[in-house]
């Protein structure tokens, strides 16, 4: 556990026996990256510091759920704070269970050592610079996905493409962001529509 | 036992990544969660590929929120339960209240099991790992410094019951039990602090009588060999308990 993961773990610690100062530590560790996640989604203001108030609270209250052994609390924290945001702007489409959302987010955002390992060394910088690199088509994709909420298959309506091409964007854009902090190039695309219709179907 | 999986490995390599971005649909996610749970192979760059997207914020440029946010939050989690402790203590004082032991039944503390009412509080929590951030004798008046005291023990144990929640926390050759908000007693009464070993013998380990604001009690020795701690309500200090425990921890030994 690198150092960064290991002190958010003990601010969960904390934050789990009812410290509110160590919510307010959290806060201020984060709270920049995710009104900035939370505005990025939303596109207001206002309403960005809505969700980031309303995911932190929700950090408060669901932190006993949280094992800093199978997840970083970052990623977590950011995860609901998509989540959040997400489901503001969907409200247009089709709503989600941002509790049943939490939920699952603890099992997506963890545990993976490596990529943690690699956060903390880049920097915002190499991150931007990673994303800024992807080809126009790949970081269109991500960002339908993660910043407006579009499943791969949504995506692929909105782009015009086979669901199978824009599944293929965002594991190449995923991919790329990695490759970008670990030096670790991506196995080739092999999927196939067909045969995930056939797997899910059965 | 084996379990089917819903989709196969390469098919869980496929979508994984869509998963990470919150792109994948209702049947799709249970059955990408199935295999995260169950698969025996180790899919690392799936994993990898998952997680990459939890990176996706941090190449966004910070974006600074209004002052006036943090005090608000603050504010709501003041007012706002944990799920976990919502039921442990309740905002207003209790009583204890001393339910003498009938005979001839067998003590509580020599039960291989806690007393069913009490064992289900009583599963240890340990919290909170690393260095010993304070000087604990007359520094722990308020609560968040108690607070901090247990989240930077050695070792903290939740202790729970009918008067309350507290910690018993261990830091090198010290032992101490803190609790906010203990339920009152009655005129004449006392806390009794209890250590038993795996046997279930006790040794009373301090008393306490006053439970106004953060109760804060050095242990008369520390949790080595220690199984249990209890606290019961006495009329005085006394040799062995009287009376059925109202606070439960089960240590680690």
């Amino acid at each position: 556990m690198n150092d960064d993961r290991r002190a958010d773990a003990q601010l969960a610690d904390r934050i789990r026996i009812g410290d509110t100062e160590a919510l307010g530590e959290l806060y201020d560790r984060y709270a920049g990256t995710a009104t900035a996640t939370a505005l990025r989604v939303v596109g207001s203001r206002e309403e960005a510091e809505d969700v980031v108030h309303d995911a932190f609270v929700a950090v408060w209250r669901k932190i006993d759920r949280f094992d800093a052994e199978r997840g970083a609390l970052r990623a977590w924290l950011m995860t609901v704070v998509r989540n959040r945001a997400i489901d503001r702007v969907r409200a247009r489409r089709v709503s989600i269970d941002v509790d049943d959302a939490d939920e699952r987010s603890l099992l997506r955002t963890g545990p993976n050592p490596t990529m943690e390992d690699a956060l903390s060394r880049a920097s915002a910088a190499d991150l931007r610079a990673a994303m800024a690199s992807l080809p126009d088509d790949q970081r269109r994709a991500l960002e339908l996905a993660y910043f407006e909420g579009y499943t791969y298959r949504e995506v692929a309506d909105l782009t015009g493409v086979p669901a199978g091409t824009a599944n293929g964007r965002l594991r190449l854009a995923l991919g790329k962001l990695r490759e970008a902090l670990t030096g670790t190039t991506a196995a080739p695309l092999h999927f196939v529509d067909a045969s995930l219709r056939k797997d899910l179907s059965r | 036992m084996t379990i089917q999986l819903d989709i196969d490995c390469q098919t869980f390599d496929e979508v994984a990544p869509a998963y990470g971005l919150g792109a994948a649909e209702g049947r799709e996610i249970d059955a990408i969660e199935q295999h995260l749970d169950f698969c025996t192979e180790p899919h690392d760059e799936a994993r990898e590929l998952i997680a990459a997207a939890s990176l996706i914020p941090a190449t966004l440029e910070p974006a600074v929120p209004s002052a006036a946010l943090r005090g608000r939050l603050m504010a709501t989690i003041a007012e706002t339960p944990q799920e976990h402790r919502s039921t442990a203590v309740s905002p207003g004082r209790r009583t204890a209240v001393i339910e003498p032991m009938t005979t001839p039944r067998r003590p509580w503390w020599q039960f291989g099991a806690m007393p069913s009412a009490v064992a289900a509080v009583g599963l240890a929590a340990a919290v909170g790992l690393g260095a010993w951030g304070i000087t604990l004798n007359g520094q722990l008046s308020d609560r968040d410094a108690a607070l901090r005291a247990v989240a930077s023990a050695d070792a903290a144990y939740v202790a729970e019951g009918d008067a309350g929640r507290g910690w018993v926390i261990q830091n090198g050759n010290e032992a101490l039990f803190l609790a906010d908000g203990l339920a009152e007693l009655a005129a004449g009464q006392l806390y009794e602090l209890w250590l038993m070993d795996a046997a279930g013998n006790p040794v009373a380990v301090g008393t306490l009588d006053n439970t106004d604001g953060v109760a804060v009690v050095t242990l008369e020795q520390d949790l080595d060999d220690a199984a249990t701690f209890a606290v019961t309500v006495e009329t005085e200090r006394v040799d062995r308990p009287t009376s059925d425990p109202v606070m439960v921890a089960a240590l680690g030994a």
